[in-house]
């Protein structure tokens, strides 16, 4: 077979420059280290992401290291929005509870199919804060253009996991104590210090609590109904930016109230 | 009296103008949807509901690059292999066995699709082209999808069938040009659409029914892959077919070399399937190690590319040095640049080189993050399948259609400005696809405006980025309207005597120079095989072996129609040997369904 010279130097520089973009590639999963999306996690049952998966969810798993358990479904992510701090590196863990969707940060080279039964992991590194939407770029069904989540990066001294609940009764009985459980969640690795404050009528009580990491503290407040007299009182519960607040109603007999109006609000 | 190929073959003739007019008729319902697709999703002009962009989307898609795409296809190759044969096909009605096999499944398939427009009809199969589980379509669409294949591996038989009498009849003399490169691609067709026809055959099509509860996701989605990448060389191979040995001719010269082309050829035969998993960088339970192979061997793919570029542009210079052409490139200008079918070919050629290069940043496995499902990858295969082919297809039928009609070319001025305004249309609208996508604005979305966050472009306006889509969407359905025009003038017109021969370019290094194992069909079909089990096999058996051959417990969306239990039904009853028969079981069952 005769082959033409430029036709052989264009073989050769053809073959060079092939080399050269296998090169480039090979280049960035090794030197640069992007990751491909892989087989590295177990796979799982769509029907019982409860128990194979969790909750969607954030985790803090280490200095500055987080890990976002992100679900995909018809139509919607979850959580969102996704809450991270700036200066961090979250591993996302992505799934799906239905169809074939796609997680991506407009924006960013997140980008990921979302396939149920699979677990699709990336890794980023977050320097500053910022707001991102996610989009699924999918087909997943007639609604699939609404899909859409974010993904908040805010400001590292911003930024905690700490989460407020208060239990309490919504009415007492005039002469009777009433108490407020109050738990406060620290979901970070270090611990927690911080005041919770309670306010009842013109009552203002203070506790300095310390939350270790990953873990609850709880704390009870006990109001006497009598300094309170008979009717409505608003009260709040404060932890850092967190407020929990309700109403509390002293009645002249309880049972009576219940027999009359049966309005218990649960 | 003229030498046209209807003249020598009348017979095959009305078989390739049938292939076309299908073609034709796809090409004309895939252009209205494309317009309504461009100006629903820029927010031009919105008319239709955006849960139904969804089914026009799936109709673009599967009558463009599936009937087409294929129907041309087969027209050329069936003129292709009884002119370098030079022999009619062995038995005409076989032939149009298959002619009517494709139709049948493009019917029925199309019918799914557009039931899902009326909410009153119980049929829908809005899932893409791609149709990937738990996304269900209707039994019909299945079965529609299978018939064409079905109908396209007889057409493959068909041509090997003349092959093997025309060899009986000539031992020793080389297998002509045009039809080595039919038989290659339909190596490889047969090989790429194992994949699909497994996934249906085995998966999809029982689940439809309900005779089986679930479906892998990830296992149906790699067997579509299998056969979706090969598929784009199936779209192209008729294109490089008609660049190769059509192209030198209509620039007035020859093919610079015989055996560089078949050395494409065998190159695209081995190299196709086995880089389909390089449309899955992005997916979970394909480790790393198996897309990189995909990469490699999507690199070397580019080879045969570069070939085909080489040879094609130094026939197109012999033709241009033939019509007086001189210097180093102002023989450019001694090029037939005010023939419609070299104009076409040529622009689509040139549109072609620039999709090489976001080929090139598609195949890049990491980069893929940047690009994967954005609006680029939508840039990307107008350039390739929508213009490439596309325009080669419309371009060459302005001297098809006069060799299998006998009629002269209705008007030649109308089909020039056609082709011109395709590649202007599709500059507009692929640019900006391409910028688009880099912004990360996703494909396959009804309403790419969000409510929680606006696209930054760094130079120009989403705005503006809408703009030249639509503008290009619209220049593109122009065009297509001038190339019907011409199409219906030349079929009303009146028979001519004063047509040009059939033929081909011959070859300046011939293939009395090719090396005789290029004509081995039989080892490189091994080849090529052996490179599909190697890329394949232990990917599938992980994907098996991770989610299980029937997959997680997932439910079908949409969830299950009426009329497929009365349709599963209806098949269980007419076939025991069901799909033993595909053929006959669409047959039986298609105006159950309708009725
Ligand atoms: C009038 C000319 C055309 C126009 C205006 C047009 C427009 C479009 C647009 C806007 C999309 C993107 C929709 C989306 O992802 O949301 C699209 C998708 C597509 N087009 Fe075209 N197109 C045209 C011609 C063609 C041709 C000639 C072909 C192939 C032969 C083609 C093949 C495709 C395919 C395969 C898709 C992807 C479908 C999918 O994502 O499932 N188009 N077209
Ligand atoms: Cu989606
Ligand atoms: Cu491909």
């Amino acid at each position: 077979m005769n082959i033409h010279t430029y036709e052989k130097v264009w073989l050769i520089a053809a073959l060079l420059l092939i080399v050269g973009f296998i090169a480039t590639i090979t280049y960035g999963s090794v030197g640069l280290g992007i990751a491909m999306i892989d087989d590295s996690e177990e796979t799982v049952e769509p029907s019982e992401l409860d128990e194979d998966f969790g909750e969607p969810r954030v985790e803090h798993v280490g200095e500055n290291e987080y890990e976002a358990y992100v679900i995909a479904q018809t139509f919607i992510f979850q959580p969102d929005p996704i809450e991270v701090p700036a200066n961090s590196k979250v591993t996302f863990y992505v799934t799906s509870r239905d169809v074939i969707h796609s997680f991506s940060v407009v924006g960013t080279n997140i980008n990921t199919m979302v396939i149920p039964g699979e677990v699709s992991t990336m890794t980023a590194e977050f320097d500053e804060s910022g707001e991102y939407g996610i989009i699924c770029n999918e087909y997943c069904g007639s609604f699939h253009h609404t899909m859409e989540g974010q993904l908040h990066v805010v400001p590292e001294d911003e930024f905690d996991m700490t989460e407020l609940s208060v239990e309490s009764d919504d009415e007492v009985e005039l002469g009777n104590e009433t108490t407020f459980n109050v738990a406060v969640e620290n979901g970070m690795l270090d611990d927690l210090e911080t005041t919770v404050t309670f306010e009842i009528g013109n009552e203002t009580t203070e506790e300095e609590i310390t939350v270790s990491g990953e873990s609850t503290e709880e704390t009870t407040f006990t109001v006497d109904s009598t300094e309170l007299g008979e009717g409505d009182h608003d009260w709040t519960v404060t932890v850092d930016d967190y407020e929990e607040s309700g109403t509390l109603t002293v009645v002249e007999d309880l049972e009576e109230e219940e027999e009359n109006g049966g309005n218990n609000d649960e | 009296m003229s030498n046209a190929y209807i003249d020598k073959f009348p017979a095959e003739a009305k078989v390739v103008k049938a292939a076309f007019y299908s073609s034709f008729l796809a090409l004309a319902l895939g252009g209205v949807f494309g317009v309504i697709q461009t100006l629903h999703r820029t927010d031009i002009y919105r008319f239709i509901d955006s849960a139904d962009y969804y089914t026009v989307l799936t109709a673009h898609g599967v009558f463009m690059v599936i009937t087409f795409t294929i129907f041309f296809l087969v027209g050329v190759f069936t003129w292709a292999v009884t002119t370098s044969l030079d022999r009619g096909v062995e038995d005409i009605r076989f032939t149009w066995s298959w002619v009517g096999l494709m139709t049948i499944g493009t019917v029925m398939a199309g019918v799914a699709i557009l039931a899902g427009f009326v909410d009153s009809i119980d049929i829908s199969a809005s899932v893409l082209f791609t149709f990937y589980a738990p996304l269900q379509a209707h039994p019909l669409f299945y079965l529609g999808l299978v018939l064409f294949v079905v109908g396209t591996w007889v057409a493959g038989a068909d041509w090997f069938r003349s092959w093997w009498a025309w060899k009986k009849e000539n031992p020793d003399a080389r297998i002509p040009l045009p039809t080595f490169m039919v038989l290659t691609t339909m190596i490889m067709w047969y090989i790429a659409t194992m994949g699909v026809a497994t996934s249906i055959l085995v998966f999809l099509l029982p689940w439809s029914l309900g005779w089986i509860e679930t479906v892998n996701p990830l296992l149906t989605r790699t067997l579509f892959w299998f056969f979706g990448h090969p598929v784009v060389y199936f779209w192209l191979m008729p294109a490089y077919l008609l660049w190769y040995t059509m192209l030198p001719k209509f620039a007035g010269g020859k093919l610079f070399s015989d055996p560089l082309a078949r050395v494409g050829f065998v190159l695209f035969l081995l190299l196709s399937t086995p880089v389909g998993i390089h449309h899955q960088y992005l997916d979970p339970g394909i480790a790393e190690g198996f897309k990189f192979i995909a990469m490699t061997n999507t690199m070397f793919l580019l080879l045969p590319s570069f070939l085909t570029a080489f040879t094609v542009v130094a026939s197109i210079e012999h033709g241009a040095r033939q019509r007086g052409g001189t210097g180093y490139f102002s023989w450019l200008k001694s090029l037939p640049w005010r023939d419609p079918v070299f104009a076409g070919m040529a622009l689509a050629g040139l549109l072609f080189a620039a999709a090489g290069f976001s080929g090139m940043v598609n195949a890049g496995m990491n980069i893929n993050y940047l690009v994967h499902n954005s609006l680029w990858v939508v840039g990307h295969f107008h350039l390739t399948v929508g213009t490439a082919v596309a325009l080669t297809f419309m371009a060459v039928s302005y001297w098809f259609i006069p060799q299998v009609t006998g009629k002269e070319l209705w008007n030649r001025s109308v089909a020039l400005i056609q082709v011109v305004l395709w590649f202007i249309g599709m500059t507009f609208m692929t640019n900006s696809m391409h910028r688009a996508g880099l912004i990360g604005m996703p494909r396959r979305t009804a309403e790419p405006q969000y409510t929680g966050f606006e696209f930054e472009t760094a130079v120009g306006s989403v705005g503006e980025l809408n703009a030249q889509i639509a503008l290009g969407g619209v220049l593109l359905t122009l065009s297509l309207v001038l190339f019907f025009a011409n199409i219906i003038g030349t079929a009303f017109g009146s028979r001519s005597d004063n047509l040009p021969d059939n033929g081909y370019a011959e070859a300046l290094s011939g293939s009395d120079d090719a090396p005789r194992v290029l004509d081995n069909l039989k080892l490189w079909t091994a080849i090529a095989v052996v490179l599909v089990i190697i890329a394949y096999s232990l990917p599938l058996m992980s994907i098996v072996d991770r989610g299980g051959l029937f997959g997680p417990d997932i439910t079908a969306f949409p969830a299950n129609l009426e009329s497929v239990r009365f349709l599963a039904f209806a098949v269980e009853h007419l076939g025991t040997a069901a799909l033993e028969s595909a053929g006959t079981l669409a047959w039986n069952t298609l105006p159950e369904v309708i009725r």
